[in-house]
């Protein structure tokens, strides 16, 4: 099976896909439990809150790897992926190869059933047992024996490595690693990059590794609060910086950026990419580096503001959300030239399409 | 060049809008008649009509992930690109593909 990396991509994005609504809604079942019930919630059996709690709990126990490997099964090998893809999931899971097992298993069944789909030929009559009986019954047999036999080992072993190094890390180092994530994720407001750490630290989630996505989530929370830190500084020292049209954008990043939704921030980008996103980079490295070096924890993988207290020390994810903001402001700030009164109204004089060289086309006949 | 297409990104909640967005205008400044479906995460938005794709001359797919419904294009010429390819500028991309489908006549 050949692939290139722009397919491989293609498959893993849509496994986050099918995978984020379930981190997302499970999380929040899990957050609210902990908020409303207190840290002993898994003890109190039997209350109502405790239902919320364990149906979120199972879930993020048991079943996000199962459905980032099926979805990416499904997306190689289409809907006869999706019942081993589950079984691989699982076993992963089970064999703690985790997160990666799951993606890599997930890559084994899609060739594998795209192999049997292509190679195993039976009379006419019969073609109808194929989807029913024998992809789903082989599939599932072989991926979940290699899985538990052959694939499952080394990356279990380079999972427990990789934890113990991170528990390992000193503070300095820890203040890096942080760094380095969030800096990806301040570094495109939810594009590719962004995308690439949050399947990461979700990863991290999902194998209860839970600092990885508190630095993930701030560096996602700062960009929309930075602009408007740096919309606050323009009022105050009487420097217009945003053209009318930003303005009603930045409206927008109010309300967004409470809830995290970083994308907000891509038209303010588009016009003045390199001051939004230095600005950006430098914000959210700081506070991710700073999270990362407190021990801040995030159970949920998404939620902005309103999940902050499910969080393990919440107070200095809040110090560093604030203290990200006010950095990435004050270096937009500083960073953005002065506009005239024709350029707030008129916008601008950048034209997106004038620089840019579009991007190639292919055409399949 | 009527233009029909689809597009998805692996969140579902922004890049998809903002990319049929562009293409939207876009079509409208070259004057290309343009339907486009969205597919994010709140599933298919704006339905391709059998009808739209059979008038249609090209068919953009503006695609992150996999995407449902992609075996109602079979014959039809398709751009398959990823949803940053079409941002990037997007009337340049519309015109080159109709150099591209002109070339071909």
């Amino acid at each position: 099976m050949k692939m290139n990396f722009k397919e491989i991509k293609r498959h893993v994005m849509t496994g986050i896909s099918f995978m984020v609504p379930v981190v997302v809604g499970a999380g929040l079942c899990q957050a609210l439990g902990v908020i409303l019930g207190g840290p002993n919630i898994a003890d109190q059996t039997g209350t109502f809150i405790y239902f919320i709690y364990k149906a979120g709990n199972m879930a993020m126990g048991t079943m996000i790897i199962p459905v980032i490997a099926a979805a990416i099964a499904y997306s190689i090998a289409d809907r006869p992926g999706i019942a081993p893809g589950l079984v691989v999931g699982l076993v992963s899971a089970e064999v703690k190869a985790g997160f990666l097992g799951g993606i890599l298993g997930a890559f084994f069944v899609g060739w594998l059933v795209n192999l049997m789909k292509k190679h195993i030929k039976l009379p006419k009559t019969m073609q109808g047992l194929m989807p029913i009986l024998i992809i789903p019954f082989f599939a599932s047999l072989i991926s979940g024996v290699v899985m538990f036999t052959v694939l499952g080992v080394p990356i279990a072993a380079f999972m427990k490595a990789f934890t113990d190094f991170i528990a390992s890390l000193s503070s300095g180092s820890k203040f890096v690693y942080g760094a380095v994530m969030s800096a990806g994720s301040a570094f495109d407001f939810g594009g590719p990059v962004n995308k690439t750490v949050s399947l990461y630290t979700t990863g991290m989630l999902a194998d209860g590794i839970l600092q990885p996505k508190a630095c993930h989530m701030v560096a996602c929370m700062i960009p929309p609060m930075g602009v408007l830190v740096a919309w606050a500084l323009s009022k105050i020292f009487h420097k217009p910086i945003w053209t009318n049209d930003e303005k009603e954008n930045l409206k927008a990043c109010g309300p967004m950026g409470i809830c995290m939704i970083t994308e907000c921030v891509i038209p303010l980008a588009m016009n003045d990419l390199w001051r939004v996103v230095v600005s950006s980079v430098i914000g959210g490295s700081i506070a991710g580096g700073l999270c990362m070096m407190w021990d801040v924890q995030s159970p949920v993988a998404h939620g902005g503001w309103f999940v902050i207290p499910s969080f393990t020390h919440a107070d200095k994810f809040v110090i560093a959300l604030i203290l990200g903001s006010l950095i990435m402001g004050t270096v937009l700030f500083l960073l953005k030239r002065r506009l005239s009164e024709e350029q707030v109204i008129n916008g601008s004089d950048y034209d997106p399409n004038e620089n840019q060289e579009a991007a190639d086309v292919n055409i399949e006949f | 060049m009527r233009i029909v297409g689809i597009t998805a990104c692996p969140t579902g909640i922004a890049h998809t809008y903002i990319t049929k967005q562009k293409i939207v205008e876009a079509a409208k400044e070259c004057g290309f008649p343009c339907h486009i479906e969205t597919q994010g995460t709140i599933g298919v938005e704006d339905e391709l009509t059998a009808q739209q794709i059979a008038e249609a001359d090209v068919v953009i797919l503006a695609v992150d992930v996999k995407i449902s419904g992609e075996n109602r294009f079979a014959g039809k010429p398709i751009v398959r690109c990823r949803t940053e390819d079409v941002m990037r500028n997007t009337v340049g991309f519309l015109k080159k593909i109709e150099a591209k489908l002109n070339s071909r006549k």
